[in-house]
This record gives structure tokens, sequence and C-alpha cells, in this order.
């Protein structure tokens, strides 16, 4: 074929693929519902909700709860600007995206019935799928 | 041989995919399914390889066979 597609990096489309994500980061202890109170580190209600959180006991005594909020497109994480700051040397959300990316490329490899090869080069990943 | 190529830049969290090997826009089933799991691209560009048309044999019976 061929196309060329970049996605961008804010939403997560699939629930199950961000869990799995959030797992690889250490994160495998979420809660999950419907309009989620999200509380900030000082025991605080903050005015957000989410479907998908992760407690601050989870994350770090100055933090404040993650969320993730459903919206027709996908995932958005509702994380403040302190943990966007601190977690992860601040790259709590880029490295979540490369998690989630790793898994879509696993994903899309079974569902293609595909064989993958990988390589490094510098910092880039590449996956190659073929089927 | 069909193949999809994923680049994932670990300093950005970007992701780029390439689908080759597909002549035709019988690669958007690759293209949609991996919409279904990353959500609708940024971008999106058609190589000339996806203008191409399928090549299809023409099948010949012999008498013989029917």
């Amino acid at each position: 074929m061929s196309k060329y597609l970049t996605f961008p990096d804010v939403v997560f489309k699939d629930r199950r693929l961000l869990l799995a994500a959030l797992a690889d980061l250490g994160y495998s202890e979420v809660e999950e519902g419907e309009a989620l109170p999200l509380y900030g580190y000082q025991g605080d209600r903050r005015t957000e909700t989410a479907e998908i959180v992760i407690h601050r006991r989870h994350v770090g005594s100055l933090s404040n709860d993650l969320g993730f909020a459903r919206t027709d497109q996908g995932y958005v994480p509702v994380v403040s600007e302190y943990d966007q700051r601190t977690l992860h040397s601040g790259r709590f959300l880029v490295k979540l995206r490369t998690a989630y990316n790793e898994r879509v490329v696993e994903e899309v490899k079974r569902r293609l019935h595909g064989t993958a090869h990988r390589t490094v080069e510098g910092n880039i990943v590449k996956v190659r799928i073929r089927f | 041989m069909r193949e999809v190529e994923f680049t994932i830049d670990p300093t950005t969290g970007r992701l780029e995919m390439h689908v080759k090997g597909i002549a035709g826009p019988a690669c958007d089933d690759v293209a949609r399914l991996a919409k279904e799991l990353l959500g609708e691209p940024g971008r999106e560009e058609k190589t000339g390889e996806y203008y191409l048309r399928p090549r299809v044999r023409p099948q010949i019976r012999g008498k013989g066979n029917q």
C-alpha cells in the first residue's frame, strides 16, 4: 500500500491497552467506574472526574490521583501539573504513550497473525510486522 | 510481502505507521485496525503504491475441464 499515518499523543483509544500500558509503568492498581472523583494530595476533592483512576497512595505521597476520562475519541489523561512535572522525571505521559504504542504493535501483530522484526536505531524503535 | 512498519520514538512517544506491499484500498483494512486502537491520525498520506490496481490473472479453462 501505502499509507503513512502519524498519531497524536494525547488520547488513548483502547481501554484494555491503556490498562496494560499503565501496568507496564508499575500502575496495576486502578479503580474503574463512571465519573469517579479525583482527590489531591491533601485529600481535597478536585473538580475533575475520570473513568479510570490510580489513587495517589499508589503514586507517591505528594502526588494527586491520576485519572483518565472517557471521551468519544478515547481516554484523556487528567493529571495535575505537579505530577506531569515530577512523575518519571517529568516524562510520565511520554513513557505511557510509548508503552501504549508498544502494546498497539503487539495487538496488531496478534490480529494479523504476523511475525515481528524489531530494530533499534539510536533512540528510534522500528518494528516490522509481516503477514 | 505484506508489511506494516511501526516507528516509535521513545523521546516523544510519537508513533508512525507505514503499510507496505498492499496495492489499492485493501490497505485501508490495516489502517482501520490501527485507527481502532490509536484513534484518528494527525496525518495520513497515501503513497504511490496505494493507487496501484491489484493484479488479477485471467483464468482460462480448457474444454477438458468442463
